[in-house]
């Protein structure tokens, strides 16, 4: 009954969604980076014209994007991994609500949360309100709104539901015995969760990392609500390649170098965690 | 594990200001629905219920209702089909098979939303065909089911294997195995897979603006409003879509038991 053939037909629907509504497109996406337009018509060629332009025209946008990714996925990892290191070993039975409550927080309001922080940093928004009544500043800080520093809350706030699950899952892997073992032995806290935990859940925070970064490396919605004209995005061209320019094959060769240097990023990140985190 | 005094005060901290920061954007968009003030600043002004009665005024509201409705429920039963019979051949297969099969089926989530949006919308257009809800629907699907797929392995990885087998040597067919036997049992866990699946596609704006077309649905009606006025309709019509995807994760998360 168990035996590999019997359920292989099972498979097959997934996969021919998965293949025609994402490898397909995606590697015609690819081949049309290579591709000129003529008169708003793709014309098939060979050229590599669009990765030209790219790195000619938006190199400057490519490394903000980079820098403000990094900035999101480091702080979304370490705030996610503190919340999934509290559920797990510190709160008690509150871990399953904390848990709870980021599970929630996970299946929704993409828009509304960006919206919510727009009203929330907003010259008259909520947060200038507080600060004003309890008197910390006389005036309404306007730079809290439309700055890259409003792209990096707003990410984080969406990302993180994101980066706790996963670590979570990895945390949950790590049994609690040797833990106290190392202690009655007389290791510290941060002796253990250096030694001992951090290790155990590799996996996890790179997998937080992970979709963090990618996320955030190809968001153009939150730069463009709550950005300002400081924090335009990669995504922001790609968005205006298609929308403005109909220029698909430069829009495509933007995407797939961003994609690309992403992935140098993802490769790099994994291996300083194994050289971070490995046994020594 | 044990924690000293100072220790347990700084996690409650800690975990009192996490919570706020996750929970108060949600908190103040639901407020302001209803509240008398036009900008979304304090005082809050007297309790009204004015700007539900302008959203439903608004043809357009209708309109992306619907849209939204069919999209969702479409998705909802064949990502959960799709899904659920994908998770089953993975329950069958080596774990090291397994999950390089999962990841590969969960690529679509991993990637940027506006680059498999562009990439749809490009493959659409090259082969001539009209954008709308029927390009709309097949692109949910590969995003949706990676999330069916999670939940219902994380189900079937539990599942007593053995009683199938019995089930199949007293002369079962597999359809009345799995109508009898296997349904009734993850009953639960797929319809709170269908509602994930259900409140990600609901919520999708990246990927159903660039593949609608003129079309529109609730998260494209919020962008339009975003862009053309602070009306404060918009935190209504938040309040539902939070209502609607919050809601039905929270019914999916007491039905499956599934944590991450």
């Amino acid at each position: 009954m168990r035996a590999a053939g019997g359920s292989d037909w099972k498979l097959w629907p997934a996969s021919a969604a998965l293949a025609l509504f994402f490898v397909l497109p995606l590697g015609y996406f690819l081949v049309v980076s290579f591709w000129r337009l003529r008169s708003y018509k793709l014309v098939p060629t060979f050229t590599l014209d669009n990765y030209a332009l790219v790195f000619a025209e938006y190199s400057g946008a490519l490394a903000f994007t980079l820098a403000l990714a990094l900035v999101v996925a480091a702080v979304s990892t370490v705030l996610g991994f503190a919340i999934a290191y509290m559920a797990r070993f510190r709160a008690g039975r509150w871990g399953q609500v904390i848990l709870f409550v980021v599970l929630v927080t996970l299946f929704g309001g993409y828009l509304v949360k960006i919206f919510a922080w727009k009203t929330i940093l907003g010259t008259n928004g909520v947060l200038n309100n507080a600060l004003m009544a309890l008197g910390i500043v006389s005036e309404p800080v306007s730079a809290l709104l439309y700055s890259p520093l409003a792209v990096v809350i707003t990410l984080v706030h969406f990302l993180l539901p994101f980066t706790v699950l996963p670590i979570y899952g990895s945390l949950r892997g790590v049994a609690d015995t040797p833990l106290a073992a190392a202690r009655d032995l007389g290791a510290g806290n941060m002796r253990v969760l250096r030694d001992m935990v951090l290790p155990q859940c590799q996996a996890g925070i790179f997998a937080a990392f992970a979709i963090a970064f990618l996320i955030s490396v190809g968001d153009y919605v939150t730069p463009r609500l709550v950005g300002g004209p400081d924090s335009t995005m990669v995504g922001n061209f790609v968005e205006s390649q298609f929308v403005n320019r109909l220029n698909a094959p430069v829009g495509s060769a933007l995407s797939y170098t961003m994609l690309a240097i992403s992935m140098v990023v993802l490769f790099g990140f994994r291996a300083g965690l194994r050289a971070m985190l490995g046994p020594r | 594990m044990q924690t000293g005094m100072a220790g347990r005060l700084g996690w409650g901290a800690f975990g009192i200001v996490v919570m706020a920061f996750l929970l108060s954007p949600l908190v103040i968009v639901v407020v302001f629905s209803f509240g008398q003030n036009r900008l979304a600043t304090f005082p809050f002004g007297g309790f009204t219920l004015e700007w539900y009665r302008a959203l439903f005024d608004n043809a357009n509201f209708w309109t992306a209702l619907k849209n939204s409705l069919v999209v969702t429920g479409v998705t909802g039963v064949i990502s959960t089909i799709t899904g659920t019979l994908a998770a089953m051949a993975l329950a069958s297969m080596r774990p090291g098979r397994a999950s390089a099969a999962m990841m590969m089926l969960s690529l679509p989530v991993m990637i940027p939303p506006l680059v498999l949006a562009l990439a749809l919308a490009t493959s659409f257009s090259g082969l001539g065909l009209t954008l709308g809800l029927h390009t709309v629907i097949p692109s949910h699907l590969v995003f949706t089911q990676p999330f069916v797929i999670l939940i219902v392995y994380a189900q079937m990885e539990r599942f007593d294997f053995s009683v199938l087998d019995s089930a199949r040597d007293l002369g079962a067919s597999p359809l009345l195995s799995f109508f009898t036997i296997t349904l009734p049992i993850i009953r639960p866990t797929l319809i709170g897979a269908a509602l994930i699946a259900m409140s990600v596609s609901l919520d999708d704006f990246v990927i159903t603006f660039f593949t609608i077309g003129n079309g529109m649905t609730l998260p494209t009606l919020v962008w339009g409003m975003l862009r053309t006025s602070l009306d404060p309709s918009i935190n209504a019509l938040g309040t539902l879509i939070l209502v609607a995807t919050i809601g039905s994760s929270v019914i999916a998360l007491s039905l499956t038991r599934y944590r991450g």
